[in-house]
């Protein structure tokens, strides 16, 4: 302990460890609800890329402490009580400014100002960030002895305040979170004020001038990008916005314009003077961005004819009166085609309860109780997790179509996405859930080069083989309009009557066929004409034993997507740059998933920023002071413990979201059990201070054990209870997570105690790299996974922590 | 007679500018052609129907650009005109002008009129351009722009153009300026047989695939994929 250690041990609020409490809830409910305004202003790649950064406002406020050093010590309370103080008025006043900059993702290629606005943004969002780290570091600072309960309290109020912004946002829309986390910060002040009056003066001020300012003008809406749908939407002429609802998912909003007409792919075959123009069509437009049509219904089938000339109608032609599943119902689009073509009953799944509210209460009179029919069941999950929960019924056909036409886009912006829908295994699960006439369908856009239907197929003739298909092809077919591709993977191989029924759908249409068993070459290619038949020659070669050497050489990522790396939607490869460049010129830029770039950038610019703002000004600094000699072991501990936690906590979230079914609950959930258990083990730590390095030795060993057991043990416990019900599936993982985040727990306050005990100054340098590496490790985790999968994550993650023990050796040995 | 003398003087002193201006955008519309146009960059095709040469030469792209972007008027890139639309990057003018294989008796109709400047370059080629702008704002200053630069022979109309021109038999050429999601089939009905379609599909804001429909003489459809754009949405359906 420091000389100074001492004196401060009864220092503090007695109500230190709640007020950290609260503002760690706060911090972590402020980045998640950003996360959605960001979702909603610009697009959700570009939302992590802006928060990831504003994040390092945490690892900043060490650099601060630690620059500033010894004319801080004795006033750590004031410090602390200053940051509580400031933090409500930061949460409100940054969160407007963020709304009136006026940022445009998609004119950063254009114009230079652009860029301006954005460093500005980054400044301006990182402040509350600062602040809630300066309050947590200040309160480290001032009672060293109890660091472990210090940071069990940080992270219990994390775990809170992620489950309490989820559950808040069913309530609250996402733009009134500022004001309300104000609130909560200002109890924290309120906390940390004792019984000083001067601090409660000023608190109960603060709390006067933020609740007249927001009363008197209403919260500040999110400025919505002009490139959005939405925004596109309100510019029609006689545009309206009829209804909306928020969830912790979505923000629905429902638009009507006689204008709004969407098409689950192309109709252009449609005879438009026979049978008449498309039935009216309200927008309903998910986080301001996509569309999904809602169309007017009166119990009438009749308009829907047009619904018969999009390549998703091909499964219909297959199978008569099929009991359908439908993944992603949406505004009801591929409801009512099922139901035109005469389904007997259908089971529409969607993951967001938003939908139900929309069009099954505020649109009803619109969309003709389309939900409330007796042959219609809408159920609110995740269809995979749906499916893999019943064995029975079985269905005819499972109907999975043009799903992200709402969501972001088609174009690349998806690339960091995970996506369970899209894997091997989802495909074997859904073949293994169809009747045995049955057919899955699943409908893509297409893009070009092509790419999206050669990746499903791919993953398709993959599943096949796994469940020991002697001959894919067989169970395959693939019609492709201008626009997209509809695959079908039948239960049964195709018959002559099923393949005919094919070629017959598909010229009556004008569509091509990519595949069916017996296709000749003169059939494909007729009517949307491509350089080359890509898509057939890329069936064939996935069908033939060359398969593997077709994915190797692709210039794209098209090897099938499984659930150790779900990323569907990445198809760049680094590789192939060069030659997009070369053949595409100056024009390459358009063929960039976005996505994926604002992934790399994201990493890139956290490095940067990591080493500019936090590690640069520590070395200079400490360089001055007296500790120099620990920096070393404690930037390799620290920044180990940062990257480590990070990976591990990722990839298991990644892993439960599976099993849970529901992203949005998923997350809640796990990051909630992930941070509580972590504090128990902080809490442990607290207490037992003998012989560091071998307890975090142990807990490397037992890390290294745990997460082996769970990599090779999970997939089988999932599978076995993914049929349980929601309460036993959260308790299972809640018992999963338990005694891996307890173990990651233990060590950031037993390196801390260490540290505390060598140099006092190291402490701040430790909390600014563990700040900056716990930002890095977030993104490079997911841009780690992309390439070489979860398991590899969590691979490093143990390596990671092998480095701590053995950084702590260095340091607790005696200074020479 | 001084006092004429004298007005002559002032108003040439006075054009001095405008002259200037004139030399240097033409000297600006000739880079354009030669080095975005007609040069073999990257994996484009060039342009070398002389017709559309002849009116990306000719037609003052600036005059259809925000203050604001008058520098970069001529520059090989779309600018921003206001309510989440674009002028589209000069190359793309004039490969899509020069898909549609016009002829000046033809009668095109455009699909989102925009700056007006894609309505302008059809009007210097054939004789009978229609256009339709569904953003009443855009498409009143398109129409008092086009005027105002001489080319009255221009149709135009703030309505859907989902449905084309409403009461009009058929064209020779239709092209769209604006992303689809999908091809309008009501467009596809008011084509002539042996006319084309030129239209950007795909989602809005994104690459978009850019489509050549061809209606044959027996009436079939038959389409191809020409390369990839962006262009800003088309809102519309039957």
């Amino acid at each position: 302990m420091t000389p100074h250690s001492g004196s401060r041990r009864t220092a503090g609020s007695p109500h230190l460890e709640l007020a950290v409490l609260l503002i760690g809830a706060v911090g972590i409910a402020f980045e998640i609800a950003l996360v959605r305004v960001f979702s909603i202003a610009q697009w959700h790649h570009f939302a992590y890329m802006i928060i990831s950064l504003a994040m390092l406002g945490f690892a900043v406020s060490g650099t601060a402490l630690g620059v500033l050093g010894a004319r801080i010590r004795g006033r750590e309370e004031l410090l602390l009580r200053g940051g509580a103080l400031a933090l409500p008025a930061a949460l409100v006043a940054c969160y407007e400014i963020s709304q009136a900059i006026p940022f445009e993702t998609l004119q950063l290629a254009s114009r230079a100002q652009q860029w301006v606005w954005l460093i500005l943004l980054y400044l301006v969002l990182s402040l509350p960030f600062f602040l809630i780290s300066w309050c947590v570091a200040t309160s480290l600072l001032l009672r060293p002895d109890r660091v472990g309960r210090v940071y069990f309290a940080n992270m219990v109020g994390s775990g809170l305040g992620a489950v309490g912004l989820v559950g808040a946002l069913f309530f609250l829309p996402v733009h009134t979170m500022p004001y309300a986390l104000a609130g909560v910060a200002l109890a924290a002040g309120a906390l940390l004020a004792g019984r000083r009056p001067g601090w409660w003066t000023a608190t109960g001020v603060l709390a006067v001038v933020l609740a007249a300012s927001c009363l008197a003008r209403g919260p500040r809406p999110i400025r919505v990008s002009e490139y959005k749908g939405l925004s596109y939407a309100l510019q029609l002429p006689d545009a309206r916005v009829v209804a909306g609802v928020e969830t912790a998912i979505s923000r629905l909003t429902a638009v009507r314009s006689s204008l709004i007409r969407e098409t689950p792919g192309q109709v252009s075959g449609y005879p438009v003077s026979e049978l008449g123009p498309f039935p009216e069509q309200t927008g309903l437009y998910f986080d301001a961005g996509g569309v999904s049509p809602v169309h007017r219904f009166d119990g009438s089938l009749e308009p829907f004819a047009y619904l018969d000339y999009v390549t998703s109608a091909l499964p219909y032609h297959l199978v008569r009166e099929p009991r359908v599943a439908v993944i992603g119902a949406g505004g009801g689009t591929e409801v009512l085609s099922a139901l035109q073509h005469g389904a007997a009953s259908v089971t529409a799944l969607e993951l967001d309860p938003g939908v139900r509210e929309i069009v099954g209460r505020r649109l009803d009179e619109f969309a003709g109780d389309l939900y409330g029919r007796p042959d219609v069941e809408l159920i609110i999950a995740e269809g995979r997790g749906f499916l893999a929960s019943r064995a029975e019924p079985r269905f005819d056909v499972i109907q999975i179509a043009l799903l992200d036409a709402y969501n972001a886009s088609a174009a690349g912006v998806h690339a960091l996405s995970e996506s369970y829908l899209y894997t091997v295994e989802a495909l074997a699960l859904y073949t293994s859930r169809l009747s045995p006439n049955g057919v899955l369908a699943i409908t893509r856009w297409l893009r070009t080069p092509p790419r999206d239907a050669i990746k499903l197929f791919a993953t398709a003739v993959e599943a096949l083989r796994r469940v020991d298909v002697p001959d894919p092809g067989r169970h395959l077919a693939l019609v492709r309009s201008w626009n997209a591709a509809t695959l079908i993977v039948s239960r049964r191989p195709f018959d002559t009557d099923r393949v005919e029924a094919v070629r017959s759908f598909a010229a009556a249409r004008g569509f091509d066929v990519g595949w069916i068993p017996g296709l000749e070459p003169h059939e494909v290619n007729r009517f949307t004409i491509l350089d080359a038949p890509a898509y057939h020659e890329a069936a064939v070669a996935l069908l033939s034993a060359e398969s593997e050497d077709f994915l190797r050489r692709h210039p794209f990522h098209v090897r099938p997507a499984t659930d150790d790396r779900p990323y569907f939607f990445r198809f760049f490869r680094w590789r192939s740059l060069p030659g997009l460049i070369r053949a595409a010129g100056r024009d390459w830029v358009n063929f960039v998933e976005w996505g994926y770039v604002a992934l790399a950038a994201t990493v890139a610019q956290a490095l940067a920023a990591a080493g500019l703002l936090v590690l640069l000004p520590l070395a200079l600094f400490a360089r001055r002071g007296p500790s120099g000699s620990g920096r070393a072991p404690v930037a390799a501990c620290f920044g180990s413990l940062g990257l480590a936690f990070m990976f591990m906590e990722i990839a298991f979230i990644q892993k439960l979201m599976l099993f849970l079914h529901h992203p949005a609950y998923a997350v809640a959930v796990v990051l909630t059990t992930f941070l509580f258990f972590s504090g128990i083990g902080s809490l442990h730590a607290d207490r037992r201070r003998d012989r560091p390095v071998r307890r975090l030795a142990i807990v490397a060993a037992l890390l290294a054990i745990v997460s082996a057991i769970y990599v090779v043990g999970l997939p089988v416990l999932f599978e076995v209870g993914s049929g349980w019900s929601d309460p036993a599936r959260v308790a299972t993982a809640v018992t999963v997570l338990a005694p891996l985040a307890f173990l990651m727990g233990i060590p950031f306050p037993t390196c801390l105690q260490v540290v505390s005990n060598r140099a006092r100054d190291l402490v701040v340098w430790a909390w600014g790299v563990n700040g900056a590496a716990s930002v890095v490790g977030a993104t490079m985790a997911t841009l780690i996974a992309i390439h070489a999968g979860f398991r590899t994550v969590v691979i490093l993650s143990i390596a990671l922590y092998i480095v701590i023990p053995l950084s702590m050796q260095r340091l607790t040995r005696p200074e020479s | 007679m001084r006092f004429p003398y004298l007005l002559v003087a002032v108003a040439a002193v006075a054009a001095l500018p405008a002259l200037q201006e004139a030399d240097d955008t033409r000297e600006a519309r000739e880079a354009m052609v030669r080095e975005q146009i007609t040069a073999r960059l990257g994996g484009r095709e060039p342009v070398t129907d002389a017709a559309v040469l002849r009116a990306m030469r000719t037609v003052p792209r600036h005059r259809f650009v925000r203050p604001a972007d008058l520098g970069h008027a001529y520059a090989d890139r779309p600018l921003p005109i206001g309510y989440g639309q674009t002028i589209s990057q000069p190359y793309i003018v004039a490969a899509m002008t020069e898909m549609l294989d016009l002829e000046p008796g033809d009668r095109v109709l455009e699909i989102g009129t925009g700056s007006g400047y894609q309505a302008a370059v059809l009007a210097e080629i054939v004789d009978s351009v229609y256009t339709i702008e569904v953003i009443e704002p855009l498409g009143r200053t398109a129409r008092d722009r086009l005027v105002a630069l001489g080319y009255t022979g221009v149709r135009t109309r703030i309505d859907d153009g989902y449905f084309g021109w409403p009461g009009h038999d058929g064209f020779d050429a239709i092209v769209v300026t604006a992303a689809a999601s999908h091809i309008p089939p009501p467009l596809v009905e008011q084509l002539e047989p042996g006319a084309r379609l030129v239209v950007p599909v795909g989602a809005p804001f994104q690459v978009q695939a850019l489509m050549l429909v061809e209606k044959r003489r027996d009436g079939s459809v038959v389409q191809r994929r020409m390369g990839a754009v962006r262009f800003v949405p088309l809102t519309g359906g039957p």
